[in-house]
């Protein structure tokens, strides 16, 4: 019976590791190996001077890239549990009904909006985009941290009180791993989002992965076009197939304990 | 059981013993940001930055004494949550936001020098601030009042409609009106260009996701295909889709003279379209398929007991009941494409984005503000009125 279990948990996880390991291993050979497939653009682009971006190395973009959606991220996921945390608390309780209404409501602002109206208040350059995608991807784990921690059964917390836990205590090792699905479903998706909107920070003066497709569009070259987009997309698919990962690992976790 | 547990709970909903904190605090950040931060600002033409002016020199010591005033009455009625006082801080709030164009009124009376007409009055962070954290305000206010939406749409009306009135007649200062005025026809057309390319792509989704969810519902295997197919659509960014739509459509159109006659290109509406429609297809047939699975079952047999036949069934019961999930679909998915046009002005689309893309790449501030404030009043207004449409058809949610 239980190596039938394993069996089959084995075959289940044995899928869960080869999207995020097949996407990363695309995006990797597709930013190092970029300048060797002239052949390969020249057919896209025959006419063309040049068909390989090179104003700068795509590792260095993709790092670019990444920094600016990491620190926005961690910033985010910081600020944002926090404050799920305090107006769920007894005493930012007053504080919850307008930020509840804020994070649904901010889900109508469009991303390119934010990120036009950050540049007249903030400038040009990577550091106010950074700004705009805190500000953007900070709504998303507000709303998720607060329907998790809201969705906790009252009776399960009315029990750890009972069993003499703090209040701190339940957060911790109740309120919080129970909720942990959620928030990180809303982490997955202000990350996400914040891959997209950076790629048009590239038109804002930040220089990352969206550099090439504004440049190929710019100037007529589809093949600086694709090269950006198809890395873009990969690391789309690459980070998003983690956090697939992650969330299933988490309640694969929540439902054997 | 004592006669206490037996009596209603009185409903404590302003007669909160403790002050409004939220309120309060909201006060305090507008009353900073009015004090310390740029009001307007002020520059001899369009490229050049502004000088930025504080509260002082713009309004003078009337102004700043009267607004300070104002602000801080919100945080003074606010220490005694009382019916009354919920109403005050209602009419200081709407009051506050019809001011805020006579300021810019005032200011360009004060600041502006008579021999200098090419001056453009920027509106300054602070204004800024200060009308968001009046909208949080609004929405405090309509929550602790237990206002339905409508109240605030109606007060919002009509406060937009004091500012078109101020910006028409007074503001020909304000850079964002003289901007309009520089490109007002390309402006009407660019705003019909987006929302026709809004409302083509929700149109065409709506209906293909009907058609997928109907199919999925008759086909199991679909389901799951489809549902990974679109997600996996909606992790690609717009920018990127698009981009990888561009070389594909080109090709085709070079190739194939047929398809370039019916206007398939690589620039323009062709990819912006497919890529609008291909993201706006994941929210719209989750929605369609949550909606038309969740109709209960009982409700159907009934349907059938009462010898309706299967399309009648379909049409008047199944439909008519999952309209409200559905119209909650149509909402998600037309407040993102609104957004996203705006990138497809990139791939030249036209649109609101247009101005965006232009504006930053002159490093025309105003023109940035002329593209991004109607989209994002665009997709403000459709959220609350399909918001609203969707709860007034929800059964018996009248």
């Amino acid at each position: 019976m239980s190596d039938q279990l394993s069996v089959m948990q084995s075959r289940q996880q044995a899928p869960m590791w080869l999207w995020p390991m097949l996407w990363g291993a695309l995006l990797l050979i597709s930013v190092m190996g970029m300048p060797y497939a002239e052949a390969l653009f020249r057919w896209i682009e025959p006419n063309a001077r040049q068909v390989i971006y090179t104003r700068a190395e795509f590792y260095v973009l993709l790092g670019r890239h990444l920094l600016v959606v990491g620190v926005a991220a961690a910033v985010t996921i910081v600020v944002g549990v926090l404050a799920g945390i305090a107006v769920t608390r007894e005493r930012g309780h007053d504080f919850l009904p307008l930020v509840g209404q804020l994070a649904s409501l901010g889900q109508t602002f469009p991303p390119v909006a934010v990120l036009a109206l950050a540049v007249p208040v903030l400038g040009f350059g990577t550091l106010p985009i950074m700004v705009a995608l805190m500000l953007y991807g900070l709504l998303p784990i507000v709303r998720n941290t607060l329907t998790g921690l809201q969705e906790v059964d009252a009776d399960i917390k009315m029990a750890s009180h009972a069993m003499g836990m703090t209040p701190t205590q339940t957060l911790r090792q109740v309120e919080l791993p129970l909720a942990a699905p959620v928030i990180l479903a809303g982490i997955r998706t202000s990350v996400t989002i914040n891959i997209a909107t950076a790629a048009l920070g590239a038109t804002m003066g930040a220089s990352n992965l969206g550099d090439p497709i504004i440049a190929g569009i710019v100037n007529g070259n589809m093949a600086y076009v694709v090269q950006g987009a198809l890395t873009i997309a990969l690391l789309a698919l690459t980070v998003d197939s983690l956090f697939e990962l992650l969330q299933r690992k988490l309640r694969s976790r929540l439902s054997t304990s | 059981m004592s006669l206490l547990d037996a009596l209603p709970t009185p409903r404590i909903r302003w007669e909160g013993q403790h002050p409004n904190v939220v309120l309060i605090s909201l006060s305090l950040v507008m009353l900073c940001a009015f004090w310390t931060v740029d009001v307007v600002s002020l520059a001899p033409n369009r490229i050049v930055m502004g000088t930025g002016y504080g509260a002082l020199e713009a309004f003078g010591w009337p102004g700043v004494v009267l607004i300070t005033l104002l602000l801080s009455s919100i945080g003074l009625f606010a220490c005694q949550p009382t019916l009354p006082h919920y109403r005050a801080l209602l009419t200081v709030v709407v009051g506050l936001m019809a001011l805020m164009p006579v300021g810019l009124i005032a200011s360009g009376l004060l600041l502006i020098d008579p021999e200098l007409p090419q001056a453009r009055l920027g509106i300054g962070t602070a204004y800024w601030v200060v009308l968001f954290v009046l909208m949080l305000c609004l929405v405090e206010i309509r929550l602790r009042l237990n206002l339905t939406r409508l109240w605030p749409t109606l007060l919002l009306t009509g406060v937009a409609l004091v500012w078109w009135l101020c910006a028409a007649l007074w503001l020909d200062n304000l850079a964002l009106v003289q901007e309009f005025r520089a490109r007002d026809r390309q402006f009407l057309t660019a705003v019909g260009q987006h929302i026709r390319l809004v409302s083509i792509a929700v149109g065409v989704s709506v209906v293909l996701g009907l058609l997928l969810a109907m199919l999925m519902r008759r086909y199991a295997r679909l389901q799951k295909g489809a549902f990974t197919l679109l997600n996996f659509l909606q992790t690609i960014p717009s920018l990127a889709l698009f981009g990888l739509l561009l070389a594909p459509l080109a090709w085709l159109a070079a190739k194939v003279p047929f398809l370039a006659q019916l206007g398939v290109s690589g620039i323009g509406t062709t990819p912006a379209l497919i890529a609008l429609i291909a993201y706006s297809l994941l929210p719209m047939v989750r929605n369609t398929y949550i909606a038309l699975e969740e109709v209960s079952p009982d409700t159907l047999e009934a349907a059938k007991g009462m010898g309706m036949r299967a399309g009648q069934r379909f049409w008047q019961v199944r439909l008519p009941l999952a309209l409200p999930v559905l119209l909650e679909g149509v909402r998600i998915t037309t407040v993102q494409a609104i957004g996203l046009t705006a990138v497809a002005a990139l791939i030249g689309a036209g649109g609101l984005g247009t101005f965006i893309f232009q504006g930053l790449g002159q490093a025309a501030m105003d023109m940035v503000l002329l593209g991004a404030l109607p989209i994002l009043i665009m997709a403000l207004v459709v959220d609350a009125g399909l918001g609203a449409l969707a709860e007034a058809l929800r059964p018996g949610g009248h």
